[in-house]
């Protein structure tokens, strides 16, 4: 026996400290990288260590051929290589999502849909003033095309509020008036979404709150708040409501321009789709004849309106599927669009 | 050929560089008869329909024909298509003014060159054109005749352009034009070789409304000592003056008074016989429809 034992000593030593080993492990494993917060964790990797229910919109990367750098492709450029060797056709002849949407952040505070505060944000940081939501951080949203976009779109948005896929199904048919995508090309934009989703850091916690929240990954206290604390630093989806263009020009009435915002957003905005013709058969530029075209266009009630056109767009038609999206109040404000209007005038006179 | 290719090569990497570029010098691809010095967006197809009625005065025109509005000098229906934003390619059909009627029409125009926005290094822009026509109308039974057609290559005519243009601020913009036409089957004493030049202008009224005038000269003793049955000189230059909208859209439309009553330049440089000064102008208007493809 004693033989035995000395045979295989080390065998049994080594057998013996795994299974105290085992026992020793804690319930749940916390990784050290979790438990210690840093500005790049992702949002949705907190709240899973935490326990709380996320987004679960996860690319199927078991299909064929779907590759986020893929997804990239598509969402910027409108088409994409095929998993099979080739391109594929182009999404869309009028528009690519980067047409209405930024990738970027584009709030400085993701609590609140702020349109003043975005136009400074994006003009810090280079980006244009959009119509559409920031795709930066779509994938942790559980809403979309909120609100009045049922009045735009009616049953469609149906299926697309609570799926993302679906929403972007939408989004490219509907939106970009182009053709529906393949379920790989689907899952390549989702596995896209999912390099630019939100971060700690974009949702401008205080240390307390860091703190907290890590304590709670920690010691497993508190986890349901410290999730809801980090949900409530975003929104779940992006306010749309649309106003009428009467609604507008009534408001402009009591209302002051600022040029200086107006040519924020006629630089930002309206210049990014409608300069050198990019998106639109009608050209806009820094000229003078440019802005007494528009001011002499403002109080009809044609599409060349600034008023009309903000707020209802243009429509799609049969031969003519090219279209302005217009603005919800939360992407264009009254007074941002009577700054506008100030400015062309400025501009013309 | 070699030096084609480099001088090719050369404004290829011009045009590749990366310094903001003029949009727009011209609203359309054509100034009343001349090519602009723009080409379609890569992707767009251009749907045009022109149009030049008869003559406005003279013997021909007057109150007999409503100013020339009940006859129709020519005609042409063509789809034109941009292959990438610099290059494009387009095909129609012409009725014809000269003495080839019932023309298919093909080209290829290339921008090579386009000018700096904000005073850069390049204040010009460059084109060229190459143009191919060919008259499908019966043969005439009378030798000496062009339309008596001895052989099929005569039905051929062509043009070679190099366009060069400068918008000089958003409301003027000017173009020259250098233009070689050459037909396969002449008059005994003219020449196949017809050299010529073109002067365009522009200038803008409003965002939506200009005003357009196009000129080509040939160089043709031919053209310049021939007289007609009556005693008087037999050619004259197209001369035209116009005015341009804008529709939105994707729409331009063209208005314009001519003495040319051809519509293509194998048409209208070498057979243009109509004079202003004997009222012999007419009304003439082009639509342009862009679809994106």
């Amino acid at each position: 026996m004693i033989a035995f034992v000395q045979k295989y000593l080390v065998i049994i030593l080594a057998f013996t400290f795994v299974i105290c080993a085992s026992l020793m492990i804690p319930e749940r494993v916390i990784p050290d990288e979790e438990s210690v917060i840093t500005e790049d964790n992702r949002v949705f990797k907190i709240l899973a260590a935490l326990g709380a229910d996320g987004t679960d919109h996860f690319p199927d990367t078991k299909l064929f051929g779907v590759s986020a750098k893929r997804g990239r492709t598509l969402v910027e450029e409108g088409f994409s290589t095929k998993p099979g060797g080739g391109t594929t056709k182009k999404q869309s002849k009028h528009f690519v999502c980067t047409s209405c949407h930024n990738m970027e952040k584009e709030d400085p505070d993701l609590r609140f849909s702020d349109p003043q505060a975005r136009l400074e944000y994006t003009n810090e940081k280079g980006l244009p003033f959009l119509q559409g939501t920031t795709l930066y951080g779509a994938v942790n949203r559980e809403e979309f095309y909120n609100d009045d976009y049922y009045k735009k779109y009616g049953d469609l948005v149906i299926p697309a509020r609570n799926d993302i896929r679906e929403a972007i199904q939408l989004c490219a048919v509907e939106c970009a008036q182009g053709r529906k995508l393949k379920d790989w090309e689907v899952e390549s934009i989702l596995a896209y979404l999912w390099t630019i989703d939100l971060k700690i850091s974009d949702l401008n916690m205080s240390p307390e709150e860091l703190t907290f929240v890590e304590n709670a990954l920690a010691n497993n206290t508190q986890q349901d708040s410290a999730a809801a604390l980090i949900k409530s630093r975003y929104l779940k989806g992006s306010p749309a409501h649309f106003v009428t263009a009467q609604q507008s020009r009534e408001a402009a009435v009591a209302a002051k321009g600022n040029t200086d915002n107006g040519k924020l957003i006629y630089e930002n905005s309206c210049l990014h789709c409608h300069e050198n013709q990019r998106y639109s058969y009608f050209n806009l530029d820094d000229c003078d004849m440019s802005f007494k075209f528009l001011k002499k266009k403002e109080d009809t009630y044609g599409d060349h309106s600034v008023y009309q056109v903000t707020r209802f767009g243009i429509k799609s038609v049969s031969g003519r599927r090219s279209y302005m999206p217009q603005y919800p109040i939360e992407k264009m404000s009254d007074q941002q669009l009577q700054d506008l209007r100030a400015y062309i005038d400025m501009r013309a006179d | 050929m070699d030096k084609f290719i480099i001088v090719f090569f050369v404004f290829s990497c011009i045009s590749l560089s990366a310094q903001d570029k003029i949009h727009q010098t011209f609203k359309d691809t054509r100034v009343i008869n001349s090519h602009s010095i723009e080409t379609l967006k890569k992707g767009i197809l251009d749907f045009r329909i022109a149009h030049r009625f008869g003559d406005f005065a003279g013997d021909a025109g007057g109150w007999p024909t409503f100013y020339g509005l009940e006859s129709a000098s020519d005609v042409m229906i063509g789809f034109e298509y941009g292959i990438s934003d610099n290059l494009m390619v387009g095909l129609s059909r012409t009725k014809g003014a000269g003495p080839l009627k019932q023309n298919i029409n093909s080209f290829l125009k290339y921008r090579i060159m386009r000018q700096d926005d904000g005073g850069g290094k390049n204040p010009f822009s460059v084109a060229i054109v190459g143009l191919g026509s060919y008259s499908t109308m019966q043969q005439c039974s009378t030798p000496g005749l062009l339309c008596f057609f001895e052989k099929s290559p005569h039905r051929f005519s062509y043009n070679l352009q190099a366009i060069i243009a400068s918008k000089i601020n958003h409301r003027i913009a000017v173009q020259a034009i250098l233009g070689w036409t050459y037909r396969n089957n002449v008059e005994f004493n003219d020449q196949n070789d017809l050299p010529s030049a073109g002067v365009v202008f522009k200038y803008q009224f409003s965002k939506v409304f200009g005003l357009i005038v196009d000129a080509t000269f040939s160089f043709s003793d031919f053209r310049k000592n021939e007289l007609g049955p009556d005693g008087t000189q037999r050619f004259h230059n197209p001369l035209g003056i116009g005015f341009e909208w804008e529709t939105g859209g994707g729409h331009v439309f063209q208005i314009n008074l001519t003495n040319s009553s051809g519509l293509i330049e194998t048409d209208y440089i070498p057979y243009t016989s109509s004079s202003w000064g004997d009222g012999e102008y007419r009304l003439g208007f082009t639509i342009s429809r862009q679809f994106k493809l």
